[in-house]
């Protein structure tokens, strides 16, 4: 899961990068309110962690233009602002989570976890699409109950594929959800991963749809075995 | 020693009723004297007559032959009168009460009054002469009942006086009770507040003494609740600026605690002592703060500011040079002039202005602090190459909190508010402006040259 982390201070912003990257996020790190406002409209990013007191715009006017500019995407609001007044205004203008420094990481992880499960219109925390099971806290995949060891990368890609179950995504999108910045993209990476993906899960669960890109199917096919 | 009575209503009181004892006790001095003077004149004259009459009557009916005869006591009043009538040396008449000899004994005087002792009474006599066949006139009075008919006149006048003053007493206290009454609801007023309460009191229809105090406690009452929303300002921004470096400080030990690369985790760990050596400083920097706001003024003593800004550099350097930046400092004649103040706190001055050219400056910059006398004035400035400041942000230094947009450095924003704070308390401002020099910032602060 590709995210948006916009913190102007270095060490949170450091620790904050470092503590997502071990629950497996993938974390791209903007550390002023222009950054974040054109990296969230230039981007499909899972998710953003918004600090509010951001240098050159205001994180409340960050959030304000993304929502005008029509993405979606979920925010969880990090801010050193208890008021209840700043509450209510960051929620008002498209907040979807709104926690309050210092935040332990795997509370924030989860919530982070949580906002964009959610925003895919996932109630449970665990992902299912025929007898694939895949859990993001845990990240660990279940096959027929049987434990499946994917690389992070094809975790990443089942884990994107499955939030968006039902609807295909291109290959570069997919890409997009699958390197953060500074990594390299190694060509037909994406048929790779879904190569080992088909090895791993069985061929009916991604579809490949010529000359567009992939899509995974909740249910299995009638008359496939 | 009897002390004033601490009540206002009962220092009115006893002072009004003071006075009204005063002028009635004045009064009736002054009727006593007067009446007595009236009565004296009258009776005098009473007195005159009657010897006027009886030397007439003597000198034109002369009864040789019934001396002495007395004359008939005809009034109740009559004791208290006595005449004689002498006749070539003789007692030929007198009244009942009067004494056989003359009542002024050898008096060679004619005529005139005289008090005199007789029969252990005081008497009031006038003597009489007449002009042919030597007849002298006796005419006494005793004084009692002169003193019996002004104490009459007295009573009467000062009974319906002695009456009225209780009641006198009764409207003195209700008026000054009422006259006092905006002090008392004053008191009640301020007594049921709530101790958060510093709303201003309402002044309309107040008395117009009472104005100038009820100002003053107003005037009070604003600089008291600006001074609490200040400092509950100030704890809250405090608060607030504490959240992020304890939010690094955790989110780097959680960071450490889960990481299995050991060059990761002593990443993390660095990170999380720098949060805390953070943390410090901001609780540091806020103490200053607060000990500079609570208005002690410093011991000053004779501080050699070249020195000390050396010594500051120095301390420092190592920083700059990590930033690759060059840092020079210049003090060429003025190593030795001194300035009043407090040697630790011009240090912590210096300290955040240098450090906030070496935090805000680009690596590779240019850094100069210099020390020179100018006139009476011993000036310090701090100057960069770096990108200098906008007029807005230059004007918003010192805000406490406020930090310039887009710097990569982590600062609390309070270095200004400490550095402005302790120029004030040495009499001192400081200015920001384009350093002719570097290009950059330039910060002057200029003191008082010690004599």
């Amino acid at each position: 899961m590709r995210i948006l982390l916009a913190e102007d201070d270095p060490l949170l912003g450091d620790g904050l990068r470092a503590g997502l990257r071990q629950h497996g996020f993938l974390v791209d790190w903007v550390r002023d309110g222009e950054a974040a406002e054109r990296e969230l409209r230039a981007q499909p990013y899972g998710a953003a962690v918004l600090d509010l007191g951001l240098p050159l715009k205001d994180g409340m006017e960050v959030l304000a233009a993304v929502r005008r500019a029509g993405i979606t995407l979920p925010v969880l609001v990090l801010t050193a602002r208890d008021g209840v007044p700043d509450r209510v205004k960051g929620l008002d203008l498209g907040a979807d989570d709104y926690v309050l420094k210092p935040v332990d990481l795997n509370e924030l992880a989860a919530r982070l976890r949580a906002l964009v499960r959610r925003s895919h219109g996932q109630p449970q925390e665990r992902l299912q699409a025929q007898d694939v099971v895949l859990d993001p806290a845990a990240r660990s995949v279940l096959r027929a109950g049987e434990p499946v060891l994917l690389s992070a990368r094809e975790f990443d890609l089942l884990h994107t594929l499955m939030l968006n179950a039902g609807r295909v995504l291109t290959r570069e999108q997919l890409e997009q959800h699958l390197y953060s910045w500074g990594q390299e993209v190694e060509s037909n990476a994406v048929e790779v991963h879904v190569h080992h993906l088909r090895r791993k899960l069985g061929s009916a669960l991604i579809q490949t749809v010529r000359g567009v890109g992939y899509m995974l199917l909740r249910e299995a096919p009638r008359g496939a075995a | 020693m009897m002390h004033a009575p601490r009540s206002l209503q009962a220092r009115l009181l006893l002072l009004l009723l003071g006075l009204m004892a005063g002028v009635w006790l004045a009064a009736a001095a002054l009727t006593w004297l007067d009446a007595r003077h009236e009565l004296d004149e009258l009776l005098d004259g009473h007195l005159a007559q009657a010897a006027a009459l009886l030397v007439v009557k003597q000198t034109g009916d002369i009864d040789d032959d019934a001396p002495g005869v007395d004359a008939p006591t005809l009034h109740r009043y009559a004791p208290k009168v006595a005449f004689q009538v002498f006749h070539e040396g003789r007692l030929s008449l007198r009244s009942a009460n009067a004494p056989l000899r003359p009542m002024i004994e050898g008096a060679m005087s004619p005529s005139g009054f005289q008090t005199v002792q007789l029969d252990g009474q005081a008497w009031r006599v006038f003597a009489a002469q007449g002009a042919e066949r030597d007849v002298r006139v006796f005419v006494g009075e005793q004084l009692a009942s002169r003193a019996a008919i002004l104490w009459a006149v007295l009573r009467s006048t000062l009974w319906p006086l002695l009456l009225a003053l209780p009641l006198l007493a009764l409207a003195a206290w209700w008026a000054v009770r009422r006259g006092t009454a905006p002090l008392r609801s004053i008191g009640r007023q301020l007594s049921a507040r709530a101790p958060q309460a510093l709303q201003p009191i309402d002044m309309s229809g107040l008395p117009d003494e009472m104005l100038p105090m009820i100002a003053a406690l107003n005037d009070l009452f604003e600089r008291i609740s600006a001074l609490m929303e200040a400092e509950r300002r100030f704890t809250a921004d405090a608060a607030h600026e504490l959240r992020t470096p304890i939010a690094a400080i955790r989110a780097q030990a959680q960071v450490a605690m889960a990481e299995t690369n050991d060059a990761a985790r002593a990443h993390a760990l660095q990170a999380t002592l720098a949060g805390c050596d953070r943390a410090t400083r901001l609780v540091e920097q806020m103490l200053t703060l607060a000990r500079l706001e609570g208005g002690a003024a410093p011991a000053l003593q004779p501080v050699a500011l070249a020195e000390l800004a050396r010594s500051v550099v120095a301390e420092l350097a190592p920083q700059a040079l990590a930033r690759q930046q060059q840092i020079e400092f210049d003090a060429d004649g003025a190593s030795a002039s001194q300035v009043d103040g407090d040697a630790t706190l011009l240090a912590v001055l210096v300290r955040n202005l240098v450090d906030n050219a070496i935090r805000y400056s680009p690596p590779q910059a240019r850094l100069r602090v210099s020390v020179a006398a100018s006139g009476r004035q011993l000036v310090l400035r701090v100057e960069d190459s770096g990108p200098g400041l906008s007029e807005p942000d230059a004007l918003r230094l010192g805000e406490r909190f406020f930090r310039v947009l887009g710097t990569e450095q982590s600062g609390s924003g309070l270095g200004w508010s400490i550095a402005r704070r302790i120029a004030a308390v040495h009499g001192a401002t400081l200015r920001v402006g384009r350093s002719t020099g570097l290009g950059g910032l330039a910060v002057e602060a200029a003191f008082q040259l010690r004599r």
